[in-house]
């Protein structure tokens, strides 16, 4: 069969958007998400106040702890306070194959936190970059769905015959395909700048992870010094094997703020106790769009400056620019509210397209649905209502589950999983468009329960009230759209309202 | 980046494209009832595009071109939004909220 060159996108764009669809879908509601990963991490961590604090004194009880308990490691590094997390972490490498070794401090004292043991926000932010999985796998899956997410984009846009005529256009009143179509282009058209810019950023970031062949070829094998020269890390010395003294960390890192005027962000000593020991304080970004940490290196023993990294070349200054683009951390608060609210068309663009594959393939009355519409079904509703139902389940474990349980925070992401895995598993016994109203139901609940469930367990009392709104905000927009549902009296499209754009979907 | 700057082009890119919108022969009839003149409907589309212009100029004098360019692009998502919501939900409210955000974003001029 030939297809015309339009006909053959409309193919194109409904096949790369099915098959990755779901993972998507998860990746972009958990990386809207991560635009208030600070905000979610204080919630989920309610014993601690944010507030400013000290860098210096924090990087001795983080370098004191260090000492204690890794004194033979490779390398320490102690991420200091920031307002938005008032913590130490302290990390140290064995060896370049074991994974870090962590510990979180607390600011006053430098003893291990009694901040309950938990993920925070950074729990929904692993899940966007590699699902929760072994990060080069997980990233790898993330990275190849976004790649056929552009094409899925690039293919719409394409097959979108009227994107001018069409712009302000959303006839809710009309056939439910009709409906769902213009849900589907106005979510996508209205903030196209931001999903294609945020697809191609998210593959950029990661391209040399799935491209690493051009900087082996270039720098013969010696990847670091790549790294150097794109002013993303300082040279790494190998220890000389003999101890050294190191100097008093402190004035190290006066010297430092007296040059950059960012806020300290993290210490990290290289070979530390040995004679070739180096101390780089890290910077926060410079106000601007790039991804980029100033970075000054100290001889640990002399106290001399052996380094100094911040000035970018042009291409690393594209790249670190796309980066920045991607985590929005420039964005001020307003900003941020656009970002998100973005991110939320994204997903609601992606949820649309498959609600809207499933509808234009409606069997008609009397006929039973086949496999494929069966399981997109199935995968529909287990991945758009499951994964919020396992969001909801994620902060109410935070709150409900016993603070001295062992591997608590592993406990928390069980029930993050458990509950979606539950959300996706009952609708499959249940008549499909009750399904969908009782599912919807079922997670405006649990959303609306989260800050019930908080004031009652924690003292904090209005501190989180920009976070419980939210969550208020969404459980009422499910509790809604699941009335919505339940009230929809299946009004069949009678055939003429079904314009020519309908059947490409179908193509 | 403050966010008076931001409600500033906020305000004048919902003016202008709801502009754009009232010009669309169909969403006229909606919006209003009846057809307009062609002469209307291109003093709506000019109207339009010089408060989209407008738009991105207060993003470049108030965020320069390091962050304009970003909250520009934005605002045009965030006002667009809003004008499909009017158009399909409340499409008797687009033309007086249209002219209520030209002094806001009059307001927000003189205080960014």
């Amino acid at each position: 069969m030939r297809l015309g060159f339009r006909q053959s996108m409309a193919w194109l764009h409904t096949w790369a958007g099915l098959v990755t669809g779901w993972v998507m879908f998860a990746v972009f509601v958990t990386g809207t998400a991560t635009y208030y990963r600070a905000d979610i991490s204080l919630w989920m961590r309610p014993e601690l106040r944010a507030g400013p604090s000290e860098p210096a004194p924090a990087a001795e009880r983080g370098l004191a702890y260090l000492k204690a308990h890794a004194p033979k490691a490779m390398a320490w590094y102690v991420s200091l306070p920031q307002p938005d997390r008032p913590l130490i972490g302290v990390y140290w490498m064995d060896s370049l194959e074991a994974p870090l070794g962590q510990a979180t401090l607390d600011v006053g004292t430098g003893a291990p936190t009694v901040a309950r043991d938990t993920q925070g926000g950074d729990f929904l932010y692993r899940f966007h970059t590699e699902l929760q999985m072994m990060p080069t796998l997980g990233r790898w899956i993330v990275g190849l769905c976004a790649m056929i997410m552009l094409v899925a984009l690039i293919s719409g846009i394409v097959t979108h015959r009227r994107i001018f005529s069409d712009f302000f256009t959303f006839r809710r009143d009309k056939a439910a395909q009709r409906a769902w179509l213009d849900a589907h282009n106005v979510t996508g058209v209205l903030a196209l700048p931001f999903h294609l810019m945020i697809t191609y950023t998210g593959i950029v970031t990661l391209a040399l992870m799935y491209m690493p062949w051009g900087v082996t070829a270039a720098y013969r094998g010696d990847d670091l010094r790549f790294y150097v020269e794109a002013a993303q890390t300082t040279t790494w010395s190998p220890a000389a094997g003999r101890p050294g003294e190191a100097a008093p960390l402190t004035p190290l890192l006066e010297r430092a703020q007296g040059e950059v005027s960012e806020p300290l962000e993290m210490v990290i000593v290289n070979n530390p106790g040995d004679a070739n020991a180096t101390v780089v304080a890290v910077f926060e970004e410079p106000h601007g769009l790039a991804h980029q940490h100033p970075q000054i290196a100290f001889d640990a023993v002399s106290g001399k400056v052996v380094e100094r990294v911040g000035a970018l070349k042009p291409a690393a200054r594209v790249f670190t620019s796309f980066m920045g683009l991607h985590e929005a951390h420039f964005a001020s608060d307003a900003l941020r509210l656009l970002f998100f609210l973005c991110g939320l068309m994204g997903s609601a663009t992606i949820a649309t397209g498959l609600v809207l594959w499933s509808v234009a393939r409606m069997p008609k009355s009397g006929e039973t649905p086949g496999l494929g519409l069966r399981l997109v079904r199935g995968l529909n509703i287990g991945t758009i209502l499951g994964l919020p139902i396992g969001i909801a389940a994620l902060f109410l474990a935070n709150r409900l589950l016993p603070l001295d349980l062992p591997q608590r925070a592993t406990w928390e992401g069980a029930a993050f999983f458990g509950a979606w895995a539950l959300a996706a598993l009952v609708p499959l016994a249940r008549p499909h468009r009750r399904a969908w109203s009782e599912m919807g139901l079922a997670a405006g609940l649990l959303f609306g329960a989260v800050p019930v469930v908080s004031w009652l367990t924690t003292d904090r009392g209005l501190d989180f009230a920009g976070f419980d709104a939210a969550m208020l905000g969404l459980g009422l927009v499910l509790a809604l759209g699941a009335r919505k549902v339940a009230r929809y009296e299946g009004r069949r499209a009678a055939p003429a309202e079904r314009g020519p754009a309908l059947g490409l979907v179908k193509a | 980046m403050t966010p008076l700057s931001i409600a500033l082009n906020l305000a004048l890119s919902f003016t202008g494209l709801a502009a754009l919108c009232l010009a669309m022969d169909r969403h006229h009839r909606a919006i209003a009832g009846r057809g307009q003149s062609r002469a209307r409907a291109r003093a709506l589309r000019l109207g339009g595009w010089a408060a989209i212009a407008a738009s991105f100029a207060a993003a470049i004098l108030t965020s320069d071109w390091n962050f304009g360019p970003v909250q520009w692009i934005g605002s045009l998502t965030g006002a667009a939004l809003l004008v499909v919501g009017l158009a399909s939900y409340r499409p008797a409210w687009i033309r007086p909220a249209a002219l209520l955000a030209l002094p806001l974003a009059l307001a927000a001029a003189l205080l960014a």
